[in-house]
């Protein structure tokens, strides 16, 4: 048992320590699925702006954050 | 910074300067500190790992680094909160990799380390263990770093090389507690 089952476990749902670190994994989380379905997106020659669009963010912030890749 | 390491500290970088190598990474990753440590029950840091019986585990430390970085740089404890909120982090991945291809969420080193391409020579995740083992150091009013602030650094959250030890029951408070059952060499 991991030290977030076992806090899990004591604590019940109500321990902000899982929660927290809960949404901080599913950032992460987050980030690495936009990054493969960006690149995904990229490999079957949808620009940026459509990509953006898709995302709901401006088109500025998705080159800005994956344009490199 | 050089200056500030001891000779085992040094001895430590040295072969994960190596290893780094060899995994034809563009520095020293997080993981790269840790593992040197496995080979070396001469020096506190890889005293107090043998201690703690991380030494015969040592493969399962390695598999848990390679399973993070498989699931995009998320530790064990990691996907178990994950699970608490509902989301199971095995389906989303194997739903991933059906899609994508296999290592689909995949990153270069288990804690999808970042690089700053003017100082290529740590990885930003290496250098703030490096940070921290100073601190380590200066508080415990040493001018120097030793082989056991790097690991007493890497074991302390945030950061999968720290979950990968609190999963194989070291923790920062127990490899404190490991450390001082053996004077310091």
């Amino acid at each position: 048992m991991t030290e977030a089952t076992a806090l899990a476990a004591r604590a019940g749902d109500n321990d902000p320590r899982v929660g927290l670190r809960a949404v901080a994994a599913l950032r992460r989380l987050l980030d690495q699925l936009e990054s493969v379905q960006v690149r995904n997106a990229r490999n079957q020659n949808w620009s940026w702006q459509e990509i953006a669009d898709d995302l709901g963010v401006s088109r500025q912030a998705v080159h800005k954050k994956h344009g490199r890749h | 910074m050089f200056q500030k390491l001891t000779g085992s500290a040094r001895s430590v970088l040295r072969a994960a300067m190596e290893r780094s190598e060899q995994a034809g990474a563009p520095g020293i990753r997080t993981e790269d500190l840790l593992l040197p440590l496995f080979d070396r029950p001469d020096i506190a840091a890889g005293a107090a790992l043998a201690t703690l019986g991380l030494a015969e585990r040592r493969a399962s430390v390695e598999q848990a680094l390679a399973d993070a970085a498989r699931r995009g740089g998320l530790s064990q404890t990691d996907a178990e909160a994950l699970a608490g909120i509902g989301i199971d982090l095995a389906e989303v991945l194997g739903q991933a990799e059906r899609a994508h291809g296999e290592g689909a969420l995949a990153v270069g080193d288990a804690t999808r380390d970042r690089w700053r391409p003017e100082y290529r020579a740590f990885s930003e995740g290496a250098k703030k263990v490096l940070e921290r083992a100073l601190r380590e150091a200066v508080e415990n009013g040493g001018k120097q770093i030793g082989d056991q602030h790097l690991l007493l650094a890497l074991a302390t959250p945030p950061g999968v090389v720290a979950d990968v030890l609190a999963e194989h029951g070291a923790t920062s408070t127990e490899i404190r507690r490991a450390l001082a059952r053996r004077p310091a060499a």
